[in-house]
């Protein structure tokens, strides 16, 4: 991705986003509603042109490849499907343009859990059946690259772990995967990197470990001999605040040197508690600026 | 192109509405039979004298006017039902060069409307003499070029409905301008004084097939005032122009 920008009329969808999605590891794509997710994956497939910029997979414009289904799967939205075809038919339609055998068809029937309803019509199916279907005809290919737009939406709860689960397991099978949301905790659980936009620009593109320690809000001990500890690690270089209930904020140093210093001073700590903001409170944080269709406040 | 041929052919062929067009268009060579069965005892009953007045429209004709219409609509239906049900997105995904998948398309419908157009007219005809025999009925006559002729109109009408439903996305508005050009606008034209009706009315797809097979028609509402080759290039236009501004708009606008 590089330099894209999308405009509907005056409305700046995506506005000079760069970035790169790496293999090996699950990338969250996040943004609040209309920050710019589906129209950049849009553009990235192809389907709308952009304004400006280039959105490339494998070093290539998507339009260009010959084959594609082999290199890119993609789910964009569970709708993308005629209802009155069975699913076994509507996937064999999409896998013959690409030179794909219907015995793999079955297989990916097989692998997202509805070989039992393939020769059931489309439009009987609820929408995590057809999110199913979605990801089924996504990875008809075996492609190398995989994109998700909100895939667990409309998924019961097994459906959700079943989806976090493929996607680690696909990732770890050495291929990129991409998936947008726009809610944090679920990609807390399933992703390693996060591309974080508002408003079609790049806010954040770090890895969930990266993100949750920025948002790190230091460490809480507490102690008998307050002053003291106080003292000593404000001498090692932490800033510390001692808090309405006497427990001391401490920021600037890790638990373990906290432990280590309170233990050459022989104070005795009665707790040492990381205090990480949630990565949801680190998104809030990172995206307050940029929700387009907001509460009041 | 022919790993997309194969996939049109087999979406064509999933698709149930498909089969209602083709079982739309057996029924009405169906009622044909029906109507030649009734005609021919009709005429027997009637007095010697009174034979010679009886006249009944061609059999084929009627069998492959209706067929324009519902080939029509398949044709629409081929594009508008991918726009609504969003099948678009995927279509266009595994096959990114759209002028490609709209020439598939093109392909598939268009044979198919082709070879039910020939076999409504043909299989009416031979209903026809089968049922009514040698009663010298009028407007029974066979004419052979006629009868091809329609059958490819029946195509064209296909092709006119792939064109429009991609240019309009719209089910409905696709069929209301097949429609129109199918009967409303000829009937309409004839409100025209002379000489506009038959200058315009010429120019329509209906007028075509007496303009081509060069049998002017006594009993038609349509135009006969284009000479044969004049005519071809007419029915040409009428597969070019649709598609051709379909392919263009396909390959500019973003997929919705």
């Amino acid at each position: 991705m590089n330099e894209l920008t999308k405009r509907y009329g005056d409305a700046l969808a995506v506005d000079r986003l760069s970035f790169q999605v790496e293999p090996r590891c699950v990338t969250g794509f996040l943004g609040p509603n209309g920050a710019g997710k589906s129209t950049t994956m849009r553009v990235l497939l192809g389907l709308s042109a952009p304004t400006a910029g280039t959105a490339l997979v494998n070093g290539r414009r998507y339009g260009d490849l010959r084959f594609p289904m082999r290199e890119v799967g993609a789910l964009l939205d569970a709708g993308a499907a005629h209802g009155g075809r069975t699913a076994f038919d509507h996937l064999r339609c999409l896998a013959r343009t690409n030179r794909i055998g219907t015995a793999r068809v079955a297989a990916v029937l097989e692998q997202v859990g509805l070989a039992g309803v393939g020769r059931k019509r489309i439009g009987g199916f609820s929408l995590g059946m057809r999110q199913r279907l979605g990801i089924a005809a996504a990875l008809l290919g075996d492609p190398g690259v995989l994109m998700f737009d909100e895939p667990v939406n409309g998924l019961d709860p097994e459906g959700v772990r079943w989806i976090r689960e493929l996607m680690r397991s696909l990732a770890a099978e050495g291929r990129t995967v991409l998936i947008s949301s726009h809610l944090m905790s679920e990609m807390q659980l399933t992703a390693d990197r996060l591309v974080v936009i508002g408003r079609g620009r790049l806010i954040a593109d770090t890895t969930v470990r990266e993100l949750a320690e920025r948002f790190q809000r230091g460490v809480l001990v507490r102690t008998g001999r307050t002053p003291e500890l106080a003292r000593a690690l404000e001498a090692a270089g932490a800033s510390v605040v001692v808090e309405a209930d006497g427990a001391l904020a401490v920021k600037g140093l890790d638990p373990v040197r906290i432990g280590e210093l309170a233990a050459r001073h022989a104070i005795p700590v009665h707790e040492v508690t990381p205090r990480s903001a949630s990565l949801e409170e680190a998104y809030m944080a990172l995206t307050a600026d940029s929700v387009e269709y907001g509460a009041a406040r | 192109m022919t790993d997309t041929l194969a996939a049109e052919w087999l979406k064509l062929r999933t698709a149930r509405s498909t089969w209602y067009c083709l079982g739309g268009v057996a029924l009405i060579v169906g009622l044909m039979a029906l109507l030649a069965w009734y005609s021919a005892g009709a005429w027997d009953g009637l007095p010697p004298a009174r034979r010679a007045a009886f006249a009944l429209t061609p059999l084929p004709d009627l069998a492959c006017w209706v067929a324009n219409l519902v080939m029509g609509v398949l044709g629409v239906l081929a594009i508008t039902s991918e726009y609504s049900t969003g099948m678009l997105r995927a279509t266009l995904m595994v096959v990114p060069r759209r002028r490609t998948v709209l020439a598939a398309k093109a392909g598939v419908v268009g044979a198919v409307a082709l070879v039910t157009g020939e076999a409504a007219g043909f299989a009416t005809l031979a209903a026809g003499r089968l049922i009514i025999g040698d009663r010298p009925i009028q407007g029974q006559e066979t004419h052979v070029g006629r009868i091809v002729t329609m059958g490819v109109l029946v195509m064209v009408f296909a092709l006119i409905g792939l064109g429009v439903g991609t240019l309009l996305r719209s089910t409905a508005g696709a069929i209301v301008v097949v429609a129109g050009l199918w009967h409303i606008v000829p009937v309409l034209l004839q409100l025209l004084p002379e000489p506009w009706h038959d200058r315009i009315g010429s120019l329509m797809p209906g007028a075509l097939v007496d303009e081509i097979a060069g049998t002017g028609g006594q009993h038609t509402i349509y135009g006969t005032g284009l000479p044969p080759a004049a005519a071809v290039m007419v029915m040409a236009a009428y597969i070019a122009v649709p598609l051709g501004a379909a392919g263009i708009a396909l390959a500019r606008r973003d997929v919705p």
